[in-house]
């Protein structure tokens, strides 16, 4: 450096020109790139845009402190703007369909229902955007509960290691020995159904692994020299995992968020689809599913491809669990070209 | 070694312990309902005759005392080996299990033949044709795999079986595969019908499985395809089927173990959805209607088999381990 100033100012001074940066990609460039290295991580990410702007609605009451209890982020957004309806309208016009009492049930797909309606007269559609909405802010807050519990437990556990390492260790991995559908029904039959516990209830299901997964990391953080230096100089073990140790591992932190909310929606499936009755009644993938299901004599045909025959469930199944597939997929394949970008070392397969 | 599966066992003895007192202490919580649950059976006319009549279900339960005293009678049963009778059918617990995982189990062990037969031969040739096209769309079928439901392949396979080819399986009628304990359910025994119930769902199950399977042996494979003793066979002039079956593969499966002992505990648990579906009278199917029904003993039996089998098959695992690889040595 000491010989490179007086070079750089004369250089600017003779030849500006040579002294240019190359100029840096721009946002689109660095898009394309992606694009072109990771297509199935774009496609990934394509899938996860599409459901967050499935949630996207007008606010109703920011920050409404009675909705609270029930809506897991605090307030409530209002009709979602890619619902055509509200999930709660019941549409009596009938005219093909099963009509009950005046209630159309089962309208075929049309320009009005794009997916039909289904057993109480609602549109299928609207209900699937709003359960989209209701599974991507129990995913979020279960995450949020997950990591910043998992953290701090894997932080702490791995940073004094010794009798309390192994003593937390033993205890995760009890709570890990528990099954975790049954865990998790157990959680939120013993509790009354509302948004807030189950995503606390998958939360706690998550927190083991992401503890797992920090603790590895910081195994070996701690033993870089910056922490070492960092304790030389004094800073207490607090500021040392704060200020230290918590910033050098936020890609597998990252990592680990995007993969898990693709896990945590398919448990909330799951979990709607077996125990309809224990889970808040608000619309759900699993909920439509289940009805479907239950619906059914016996094993009538209600596939995508027998809708020809004039079966309008089909397309309940169809966007549910359509919706489903996509989106765990949708983060399963984000996350995993996040994971390839950000922090190789977690490189599963 | 023995020091190690000794002390090995402790801490799985502890772990053990602490999951008996959360499932304990979760139970507790709320006694109120489940005694309110009751109570609604039993007619009774004056709010006295009511409170007596729930006290009388609380002592019968084993509900009545203090927590700390109801836990100590716990675990002093459960030291003798004793799972306390269920609420709803007042059969020994012990019992119960005992009839109902069979079919869990024999679920279980088909559904992770079915995923080491798709995972084995796709992780192979996904990891020796790396970046080719038919890893990338076997890879892109492994991920899609593991984002369908269990539930919805289910009840898509089940459909489509029953529309196309026009078979349905005999969902109604339960038969034991084998007469023997493990597997009987006291149903009579047929081993094809019990083979037709069962063919499906370990087919669904087994997919997911072997996805995942085959991620994680593809990983390894390409690890172990870079070590050295590969080079050498290959440069010995070896045949590749030679290479890659002996010297690669039978390396690789070493550590997919793990995930095989992790997915065996978890199918000791019975799969609840796939047991739902199918209709098949396991551990799964029985421990929902029990946490709907809140039988708390029925609850705290099976998380307990459940656990227990899971810290005791992952020692197992670590084991084999240390007696598959050489190099792994327990202190």
């Amino acid at each position: 450096m000491q010989t490179g100033e007086p070079q750089a100012q004369a250089g600017a001074l003779a030849a500006p020109a040579e002294w240019v940066l190359p100029k840096r990609p721009g946002v689109a460039a660095n898009v394309w790139k992606f694009i072109r290295r990771k297509p199935l991580g774009a496609f990934g990410l394509l899938l996860v845009i599409l459901m967050v702007s499935m949630t996207v609605g007008p606010p109703k009451a920011v920050f409404g402190v009675p909705e609270l209890p029930d809506s897991p982020l605090g307030f409530e957004l209002g009709k979602p703007f890619m619902a055509r309806f509200d999930a709660k309208d019941v549409f009596r016009e009938g005219e093909r369909g099963v009509s009950v009492g005046s209630i159309d049930r089962f309208l075929e797909p049309s320009t009005k229902h794009w997916f039909g309606t289904d057993r109480g007269g609602h549109d299928t559609y609207s209900v699937m955007v709003y359960a989209a909405r209701r599974s991507l802010f129990i995913g979020l807050w279960a995450l949020f509960f997950a990591t910043i519990v998992g953290c701090a437990i894997g932080v702490v556990s791995a940073y004094f290691r010794g009798w309390s390492d192994t003593l937390v260790q033993r205890f995760m991995d009890s709570i890990q020995a528990f099954p975790p559908l049954i865990l998790l029904i157990l959680i939120i039959s013993v509790f009354e159904p509302n948004l807030t516990i189950m995503a606390i209830a998958l939360g706690f299901v998550g927190v083991t692994s992401v503890q797992r997964i920090v603790r590895g990391v910081v195994m070996s953080t701690r033993e870089e020299p910056y922490v070492e230096a960092a304790r030389v100089l004094g800073a207490t073990d607090l500021r040392t995992m704060v200020f230290h140790i918590m910033p050098n591992i936020m890609a597998p932190v990252i990592v680990v968020f995007t993969i898990g909310l693709g896990s945590v929606i398919l448990a909330e499936a799951a979990l709607a689809f077996i125990v309809p009755e224990s889970v808040p009644s608000d619309p759900s993938w699993g909920i439509m599913l289940h009805f479907t299901q239950q619906h059914l004599p016996p094993f009538p045909p209600f596939l995508p491809f027998t809708l020809l025959e004039g079966d309008p469930e089909g397309y309940h199944t169809l966007a549910a669990g359509g919706a489903i597939v996509l989106s765990v997929l949708g983060f399963n394949l984000a996350g995993d070209a996040l994971r390839d970008v950000l922090d190789p070392r977690l490189r599963v397969g | 070694m023995q020091q190690y599966i000794l002390r090995r066992s402790i801490l799985n003895l502890l772990a053990i312990f602490f999951v008996v007192t959360l499932i304990f202490l979760l139970l507790r919580i709320d006694t109120d309902h489940v005694v309110t649950l009751r109570a609604a059976q039993t007619q009774t006319s004056t709010p006295e005759a009511q409170a007596a009549a729930r006290q009388q279900i609380r002592e019968d339960l084993g509900l009545a005392g203090s927590i700390p005293e109801q836990y100590k009678t716990y675990l002093w049963n459960l030291v003798q080996g004793d799972l306390g009778e269920s609420f709803q059918a007042k059969e020994k617990v012990t019992n119960e299990i005992k009839d109902r995982i069979g079919p869990s189990l024999e679920l279980g062990l088909l559904q992770i033949t079915v995923a080491m037969l798709v995972a084995i031969p796709i992780g192979v040739i996904s990891a020796i044709r790396q970046d080719s096209m038919v890893d990338y769309i076997l890879r892109f079928f492994a991920i899609a795999l593991l984002g369908i439901p269990v539930f919805v392949l289910a009840i898509f396979v089940l459909t489509s079986s029953s529309i196309y080819l026009g078979y349905v399986p005999p969902l109604t009628e339960y038969r034991d595969l084998f007469p023997f304990p493990p597997f009987s359910t006291g149903r009579g025994v047929d081993v094809s019908t019990n083979l037709q119930i069962m063919f499906m769902p370990a087919i669904v199950g087994g997919l997911g499985e072997g996805a995942i399977i085959m991620r994680f042996l593809r990983s390894q494979m390409l690890e172990v395809m870079r070590q050295d003793y590969v080079r050498t066979a290959w440069a010995k002039g070896l045949k590749e089927r030679v290479v890659i079956l002996r010297h690669a593969l039978k390396n690789a499966l070493i550590p997919v173990l793990t995930v095989v002992g992790l997915l065996l505990g978890i199918v000791l648990s019975g799969n609840v959805v796939l047991e739902t579906i199918f209709v098949i009278p396991g551990v799964g199917l029985w421990i929902v209607n029990a946490i709907g029904e809140s039988d708390y003993p029925i609850i705290q039996g099976v998380v307990l088999v459940v656990a227990g089998a899971l810290v005791f098959i992952n020692l197992l695992v670590d084991i084999i381990y240390a007696w598959l690889d050489p190099r792994i040595r327990y202190g």
